[in-house]
């Protein structure tokens, strides 16, 4: 089922025409190379830039969404986050309530829980280490509930433990009855978790499809200009440049 | 510590209050001189505390609130711990305002409300100037120029007033005054300072949950739905008002807007959030006890307490700067 329908949508200079539709309980993974506007996709989506085109949430139009009910339903997790004070791990989740403007501990305490971060729940942001803290910071958006969740690049900086750990938690929050929307490098990690994948190149959307539809060595040696090496028989499935 | 923290410092509020009403060069009796006061009764005790301890320590008390309120507020905005609410150059509007008045009789027809209102107006204008120059993006960095291409403009400006005051005594006036002080204030200062206090008060509390939000940067606090740009010109135009208005009714009183934050931060957990009513209690305590103080030493020239806190809060901020240096090496 077809949970947002993007149509026509453009970013002045950024992005151009993105026709796209996300189901529920679907991980979808955003690919491309640097600057083909993967990050300004899912800004445009969150509602942070000015933007051109339809955005149908649950078939209604997301321009009849307050400010509040658009962050209840849509979270966004940017590439670099950093708290400017030393929160406690517990405070930074609570913020996913803000939307609600609510404080409830039971959804907080299980979004640590998925997130694995509740025997870090009295320490302090600035003490913890990269991989901690990444797990902290989609905790915080897990705990806003939302339909759709944007995660840009979660994974860059960990380390395969992690990067691992959180890519299924994703998957299993999308197939709790969400949907993630997730921009991802490494091509891999997308044909191992991804149910389908949209590639952007230039500021255009180029193919939309399953993981073997649009990873094919002959796509990827096109857009990304490397000779690629495509396996993705194997378990887990594997895409290297030559 | 947090759930006490709120009361112990009030405590400490009332204490200090009691000590800055019996505190000063003659002995009276506070509680009966209060009594005689409200009564309109005349006679030594009931002026003494009446008229001139009372308006004091309500002047102490609230300047100070207005400055830790809106450091704390202006710390959070710009997630920057060594902002000072003078940053944003509404404390030199102020003063450059106040000045008018001692100069060219501005507002004459006020009487003793020329000053304040003079200042809250320099400090509005010196506002609209900034809002103009950072634009509707308001990024935290823009702000700190902006606020700092003000600051010395009306620094500019005070010095051109300097320069050609009238006369000494007009130039000395200006000086002393803007050295901070509450001594020598009535209650008819107030009457500008409370309202002010009030608005820009309501101001800053309404926008909390931007300020927590804004804790993981401004994309974050935008996807949450919180209203960034809007919601930071309600900030920077309470934090003018309360600047504004303690500049004008009490000349600089500098680094209790920085200090005081910086100081209850780790009590409240660094949530920014529920550092504002702390902050603002703290203020009014560290004012009040810096006015005793300076009532303490030698009577004859009364140090003033603008320099009084800069004496004490200068070498603070230093070991600060020191301190995040330590942190990035």
């Amino acid at each position: 089922m077809g949970l947002m329908k993007i149509e026509n949508l453009s970013v002045a200079g950024r992005l151009q025409d993105i026709n796209l539709e996300i189901k529920q309980g679907e991980m979808l993974g955003l690919i491309g190379p640097n600057g083909a506007g993967k990050s300004t996709l899912l800004n445009a989506i969150a509602g942070l830039l000015n933007k051109s085109g339809t955005i149908l949430l649950q078939d209604l139009n997301l321009e009849q969404y307050s400010a509040q009910q658009k962050a209840r339903n849509i979270a966004l997790q940017p590439q670099f986050v950093e708290s400017a004070w030393a929160l406690s791990v517990c405070d930074v989740v609570s913020m996913g309530r803000l939307p609600w403007g609510d404080s409830d501990q039971q959804i907080i305490h299980q979004a640590m829980q998925q997130a694995k971060v509740s025997d870090l729940a009295n320490r302090h942001v600035d003490e913890l280490s990269g991989g901690e803290k990444a797990r902290v910071w989609l905790a915080r958006v897990l705990a806003n509930q939302a339909d759709v969740l944007l995660v840009d690049e979660p994974v860059a900086n960990l380390d395969i433990h992690y990067q691992r750990d959180v890519m299924q938690l994703l998957k299993d929050y999308a197939k709790s009855g969400h949907a993630v929307f997730i921009a991802i490098h490494d091509l891999s990690l997308a044909a191992k978790y991804c149910d389908r994948l949209c590639l952007l190149d230039q500021t255009r959307l180029i193919k939309t499809g399953r993981v073997e539809e649009v990873l094919t060595e002959t796509i990827i040696s096109n857009v990304f200009k490397v000779d690629a090496f495509v396996d993705l028989k194997s378990e887990p499935p594997v895409v290297l440049s030559k | 510590m947090e759930k006490i923290l709120t009361p112990l410092i009030s405590i400490l509020l009332i204490v200090l209050s009691w000590l800055s009403l019996s505190s000063g060069s003659v002995d009276v009796n506070v509680l009966s001189g209060l009594w005689d006061w409200i009564q309109s009764a005349d006679n030594k005790d009931a002026l003494i505390v009446g008229e001139i301890r009372l308006p004091r320590t309500l002047l102490a008390l609230v300047v100070g609130a207005a400055m830790g309120l809106s450091g704390a507020a202006l710390q959070g905005l710009l997630r920057n711990p060594l902002v000072d609410p003078g940053l944003i150059g509404a404390s030199q509007g102020a003063a450059v305002g106040a000045s008018g008045v001692f100069y060219f009789n501005l507002f004459s027809g006020l009487g003793a409300l020329a000053t304040p209102l003079a200042g809250l107006a320099g400090a509005a204008i010196t506002l609209f100037i900034l809002m103009g120059l950072s634009g509707s993006m308001a990024r935290p960095s823009i702000i700190i120029m902006a606020g700092l291409a003000i600051s010395t403009l009306t620094s500019a400006l005070l010095a051109i007033i300097l320069n050609f005051a009238p006369n000494p005594y007009a130039m000395q006036e200006l000086v002393f005054w803007l050295l901070g002080s509450v001594s020598n204030r009535g209650l008819d200062n107030l009457m500008v300072l409370i309202p002010a206090f009030i608005i820009g008060g309501g101001l800053i509390w309404g926008q909390r949950r931007l300020l927590m939000g804004l804790s993981l940067g401004e994309k974050v606090a935008d996807s949450m739905g919180l209203n960034v740009v809007a919601g930071g010109r309600y900030i920077i135009l309470g934090t003018a008002m309360l600047i504004g208005s303690a500049v004008a009714v009490a000349g600089n009183i500098g680094f209790v807007g920085l200090l005081v934050p910086h100081i209850l931060r780790p009590l409240v957990n660094y949530r920014p959030d529920r550092l504002l009513l702390p902050s603002a209690l703290g203020g009014a305590i560290t004012v009040c006890a810096a006015d005793i103080l300076v009532r303490l030493l030698p009577p004859e020239r009364e140090l003033k307490l603008g320099v009084l806190t800069a004496l004490v809060g200068a070498p603070f901020f230093i070991w600060l700067v020191w301190k995040e240096r330590q942190r990035w090496v």
